[in-house]
């Protein structure tokens, strides 16, 4: 039997994780011996799905994906809580604190991003720990730290005014805290948003009770340190906000330390090939966050699972040639309250470009599209949450778009009118079942069949699924009436008695033919 | 044809779907009169169009009135039963002596009674000798099959009655448009939602059961799994699941619950198109009611992944606590009119009866001694059904075929390949009561009795074996399939086996065969269905009751628990690319059955669908410049068909629809794809891409 290849991997978040699992539905482990360093202490968790915890829309045990024990199930090694210390590259080893080695034919690093934490004053005690009551908001153990601190805080300010700022603050109102959100930039999600989507989104926001406050660049943490963790949050233009809880979330920076020590290419991320490959080591390879591929880094879910998925299929032999190409990036805010989805470009890149807007602010309604060669280059959806799906999948597919752009951003959601019987045409269609037409109803009912149940038997109208039953009715009370009429009308002339007419409506009962006075003609 | 006059009414069952209603024909077969029977308790009397128009095929001019065997220069001419069988059997024998037993086939259909589906695979063990039979019932109902035995240990489509349904608080249906293909049961779904019930229809069309829903969703061609694993997640998220029920009664749910964390809203509205809104709402209305059920069609199931789609909404059934309590529970629309009944008796490549697996040396052991027939010379496992096509001919192996009750030249998936393969078979003989298109490529052509001219058992949607009864003799110059094989098999040498005094005969060696298995027909006699309204298998002896509700105490897994099983969707075998650029989705109409080999030839269901109309979105319409009504050629990788366009906002604009009743160029089967489920081997019907062009 052949030895089995050695493929270490670096990281079981997202990324990671995800691409051992892929490997798995391959049969991966019957080829690789496989090892995972995991620096957080779990088996591997939905990250996605944190602001919900915050929130306490999500239990922390329903964000696993993989236990400890499924790793042990697949007969993966997993180095639950410890962090990969250096990669040797001659020696091909990965080596960590406490003695331990792990040799690799094949090396995955998929060490994601950290929070990055803006360079604020006495954010750190005399130890250089962070000081209590200021969290980072990355980990499912951040996650709970900040719901244990929240019990007992009363005022939180957020630093960061993006998706994950957002999120964090909207969970904190959940917990009943007094929420601010100091964002640097002058409109909220500026690196998605433009600036008008931002101001209303700021809007629909202040409406759920969040306090923003824009061009905020975070200063220092004010005392007192003592009694309460901290006393506030001091900014450039001298304003301070009181609070006893600071939350940053201020974006995040990828991990490339270790892949730097290693000597591999690196600049914002760890460069890697269509391949996914390191260029200057075919051996290591490089997903996720910490990856960065014709130029950019991915902060998504969806990109980090397509590159897992072509890795493993490169490694599993099943599509050696798999490569990645990018991929068009979408996102939604995960707020309560708030349907906002944004994709692709926010605004026109080129005069060839083509935008359509639709703004209707007292709704808190913000569509825009930006079109490039008749395909959905970018968009920004607020406050239509029906509308999203369709526009999402047209971008993600590139599809040409229609002509009438009206109708991708106002799909005819409404559901047909009801129809009045009296406004159908004779050749309409009333029973499906058994293709039974108005005409031929009025027909049965001008032939003696007058009643509903003589009616249906004549015509089989009715017989089948029975749905159409109310329209049958409906239509015989609308012949019955209609032959009343021409008889009251008679007798109106004759009698000078004042008849009305009633509307029919398919619910509507009318009085019998046979309760109306029949003159005879 | 001699005129056949009848005194009497005869109570029995429309000859179309699973369904099986209750009617009552009367007078002479040239003008036989059909009404809805009121007292068979399911349709209490409705029939659809289909139903009230069934007589016509009795006395139609097409009818097929005597054997045809092809000629020396190739046509197809009026023959005596004598030289067609000798024909049949000669062609069996010289395959079976030159290739061995497994170069013949047989494939049979999910519309034949028990007691022939039963004969059948006897027929093709013991008479054949060949592992090689298989049916249409591969293309309906395989996928639910082997889901439901997999998660609950046991197949039959409703766990329930239907009149549980009136008394569901709520219901989700997935891919079902039962509103055409069984519309009677509407009623049930009517009484449900006057009673204060919600019914949630999923589906890529606004189909008529979608327009009469609360709330339709609007997913995307082969998005189903995700659909559900995204329900259960918001289901979990908002604890909406039943922990003691989960612990008490099932095994593997931790596992799903962890695939579950991998299905959060945004992602599943960006697959599935269903806006989270909707998600949302339809997560609540089944997690907060007390009473409420999951139902899948053909949608969900005739896809490659049909088997896991339907574990993933078994799941759902099963969080919720729901499998096995009142008015509640998951169940599969069976399709055919005996698509259940069809599946239990050893029709299928891999079975033998009473839904024993022919793998199983207990099963084997059991059969062989119910047919006094030497256990090691039954055959083992054979091809499914698609595969069975696909091997046709001198390279797949099986030369010689003989099919009943299926038109597989208009219902097969990848029409123009089956087409090939049937052409180059050594030998076909088909038996139908039509010149099939089938039976139109056939050597010899054996004219079969009908609906109402025999005897025998079906078994409905809601496992209740119900009695076909006979209004009429076949004409003459017609035999039953049950005769038919009887005289084949004399002619094999196998009369011993196979001597029969009447379908019930049939019948109660069906019985002793399915014995202690899984489908325990044991208990049921004829006298006992016609005391009743039909009984619910199981019924292991003849006092007991017949089993209407499964599952109240435990699950007939070793366990005793109903399975959890982890499903990771995976995309359609063929999604919409640059050269193709749309989905492709079939389905049926509601004047038009199957192939339409009967339908088609009625003029009253003519008159309501004489041709099949693609659905294309207004949006998708106007891109191409299509007007409704104007003819379009639809092209997959596999074909291409010539239909008319209908216009209409019901279908998404990312998706074509095409009915599949109609044969040639019109044939929405030349586009299918082939792309088989591993584990039940149902072709991906509902699924493929497409590119269209305006003529």
């Amino acid at each position: 039997m052949l030895k089995k290849e050695r493929l270490v991997v670096i990281g079981n978040g997202m990324a990671g994780a995800r691409f051992v699992e892929e490997m798995v539905a391959r049969d991966g482990a019957d080829m690789y011996d496989m090892v995972v360093f995991g620096e957080e202490p779990n088996g591997n968790y939905n990250r996605i799905l944190l602001s919900s915890v915050l929130a306490g829309c999500h239990r922390p045990e329903d964000t696993f994906i993989n236990s400890l024990s499924w790793y042990e199930e697949q007969g993966i090694k997993l180095y639950s809580g410890v962090k990969a210390g250096w990669i040797d590259r001659m020696g091909q080893s990965v080596y960590a604190a406490g003695g331990i080695s792990e040799a690799y034919d094949k090396l995955v690093i998929a060490t994601g991003s950290t929070p990055f934490l803006p360079p604020i004053d006495n954010m750190y005690d005399e130890d250089g720990f962070m000081r209590g009551g200021v969290f980072s908001f990355r980990t499912l153990e951040d996650c709970q730290a900040i719901i244990d601190h929240a019990a007992s805080a009363r005022r939180v300010v957020v630093v960061g005014g993006g998706l994950l700022g957002l999120e964090a603050a909207r969970g904190l109102l959940e917990r009943g805290l007094e929420v601010h959100i100091a964002h640097l930039g002058d409109y909220l999600m500026n690196s998605q948003l433009d600036a008008p989507a931002g101001a209303m989104l700021k809007q629909t926001l202040e409406n759920l009770g969040l306090n923003i406050h824009l061009d905020k660049l975070a200063e220092s943490i004010t005392p007192p340190f003592a009694q309460a963790p901290v006393g506030g949050l001091k900014f450039k233009d001298g304003e301070e906000l009181e609070c006893d809880m600071i939350v940053v979330a201020a974006g995040v920076r990828p991990n490339i330390d270790l892949a730097r020590q290693a000597g591999l290419h690196v600049q914002h991320g760890i460069v890697i090939q269509d391949d996914l490959s390191c260029r200057n080591d075919r051996n290591i390879y490089a997903i996720g966050e910490c990856a960065q591929h014709r130029g950019k880094l991915f902060g998504l879910v969806a990109p980090l699972w397509e590159q897992a998925r072509i890795l493993a299929e490169q490694l599993s032999g099943e599509n050696p040639e798999a490569s990645f190409r990018g991929v068009k990036v979408s996102t939604k805010l995960k707020v309560l309250g708030v349907d906002l989805a944004v994709m692709g470009d926010k605004d026109p890149q080129t005069d060839d470009d083509e935008q359509v807007h639709y703004s209707e602010p007292a709704r808190g309604v913000y569509k825009k599209l930006i079109i490039r060669n008749g395909r959905l280059a970018g968009a920004i959806l607020l406050g239509d949450g029906l509308t999203t799906p369709s526009v999402l999948q047209a971008f993600d597919r590139g599809e040409l778009l229609p002509d009438n752009r009206a109708s991708l951003l106002f799909p005819g959601a409404a559901g047909p009118a009801r129809i009045d019987v009296a406004d159908l045409p004779d050749t309409a269609q009333v029973c499906n079942c058994n293709g039974v037409t108005k005409g031929r109803i009025i027909q049965a009912c001008q032939d003696g069949n007058a009643t509903l149940e003589s009616a249906c038997s004549a015509t089989r109208a009715s017989t089948g699924c029975g749905a159409c039953k109310p329209q049958v009715k409906a239509i015989v009370a609308f012949e019955a009436n209609r032959a009343a009429s021409r008889a009251a009308t008679a007798i109106s002339v004759i009698g000078g008695r004042k008849v009305e007419f009633t509307t029919i409506s398919d619910e509507a009962s009318t009085a019998p033919p046979e309760s109306v006075p029949v003159a005879g003609n | 044809m001699a005129s056949t006059p009848v005194q009497r009414e005869t109570a029995t069952h429309c000859p179309y779907c699973a369904f099986q209603c209750g009617m009552r024909l009367s007078g002479p077969r040239e003008a036989a009169v059909v009404d809805g029977d009121d007292d068979f308790p399911v349709n209490k009397g409705a029939l659809c169009i289909k139903g009230w128009t069934s007589a016509e095929a009795l006395a139609h001019s097409d009818r097929l009135l005597n054997p045809l065997v092809r000629n020396a220069a190739g046509q197809l001419v009026p023959a005596t039963w004598d030289e067609a069988l000798d024909r049949v059997a000669d062609a069996f024998l010289k395959t079976r002596d030159e290739f061995g037993a497994d170069a013949v086939g047989i494939f049979g259909g999910g519309s034949l009674t028990n007691e022939k589906a039963y004969l059948l695979g006897k027929f093709a063990r013991v008479a054949l000798g060949t592992a090689n039979i298989d049916y249409n019932g591969r293309f309906c109902m395989s996928s639910a099959a082997a889901a439901g035995i997999r998660a609950l240990g046991i197949d039959r489509g409703l766990p329930f009655p239907l009149e549980d349904i009136a008394n569901a608080e709520v219901v989700l249906l997935s891919g079902a448009n039962v509103a055409e293909t069984m519309p009677p049961i509407m009623r049930y779904f009517e009484a449900q939602r006057a009673n204060g019930g919600m019914l949630v229809v999923s589906d890529p069309r606004r189909t008529t059961t979608a327009a009469a829903a609360d709330l339709h969703l609007r997913l995307t061609p082969g998005a189903d799994a995700v659909l559900a694993n995204g329900l259960l997640h918001l289901l979990i998220r908002d604890d909406l699941i039943d922990h003691d029920y989960i612990r008490d009664r099932t095994e593997g749910f931790e596992r799903v619950r962890q695939v579950a964390a991998t299905y959060w809203p945004e992602r599943v509205e960006r697959i599935t198109g269903v806006p989270e809104a909707e998600l949302l709402q339809t997560a609540r209305l089944l997690g907060r009611a007390s009473t409420a059920m999951i139902l899948t069609g053909r949608g969900a199931e005739q896809q490659a992944q049909g088997v896991t789609n339907v574990l993933s909404f078994i799941n759902l059934a099963l969080a919720l606590g729901k499998v096995g309590r009142p008015n509640s529970g998951y169940g599969c629309l069976t399709g055919q009119g005996n698509g259940q009944g069809g599946r239990e008796h050893g029709q299928k490549a891999d079975q033998l009866p009473g839904y024993r697996l022919i793998a199983d040396p207990a099963a084997r052991r059991h059969i062989a001694a119910v047919w006094d027939f030497p256990e090691d010379e039954l055959p083992g496992p054979g091809k499914s059904a698609y595969e069975l096509l696909d091997s046709l001919g001198p390279e797949g192996g099986v030369r010689s075929l003989l099919m009943l009750g299926s038109n597989v030249a208009v219902s097969a998936p990848h029409g123009n390949n089956v087409r090939r393969r049937l052409e180059a078979l050594d030998f076909l003989a088909v038996s139908d009561f039509f010149l099939s298109e089938t039976a139109q490529l056939a050597d010899v052509v054996l004219p079969s009795a009908q609906w109402a001219e025999e005897d025998g058992t079906m078994t409905n949607l809601e496992g209740r074996v119900i009695r076909r009864r006979r209004a009429y003799e076949p004409p003459a110059g017609v035999l039953t399939d049950l005769k038919l094989l009887e005289l084949l098999a004399a002619r094999m040498g196998r009369e011993r086996w196979f001597t029969y005094a009447s379908p019930e005969a049939v019948f109660e060696e069906l019985r002793a065969a399915s014995a202690g298995g899984v489908a325990d027909y044991s208990g049921i006699t004829y006298a006992k269905i016609e005391a009743g309204q039909g009984v619910f298998w199981p019924c292991p002896s003849v006092d007991h009751p017949g089993t209407p509700r499964l599952f109240a105490e435990s699950f007939p897994t070793p366990s005793g628990r109903a399975r959890f099983h982890p499903v990771l969707h995976r995309s359609a075998a063929e999604e919409p690319d640059e050269e193709y650029p749309l989905y492709l989705t079939t389905g049926r109409v509601l004047a038009q059955y199957q192939s339409g080999t009967q339908t088609r030839r009625i003029a009253e269901l003519e008159g309501m669908a004489s041709e099949p109309l693609a659905e294309i979105n207004p949006i998708t319409a106007e891109r191409y410049g299509l007007a409704d009504g104007e003819m379009l050629t639809l092209e997959t990788r596999r074909g291409k068909a010539r239909v008319r366009a209908r216009i209409t906002p019901d279908i998404r604009p990312d998706t074509v629809f095409a009915p599949f009743h109609w044969p040639d160029e019109q044939s929405a089967n030349l586009l299918t794809n082939p792309a088989l489920d591993p584990i039940s081997r149902m072709p991906e019907f509902k699924v493929c891409a497409v590119r269209i062009f305006k003529e």
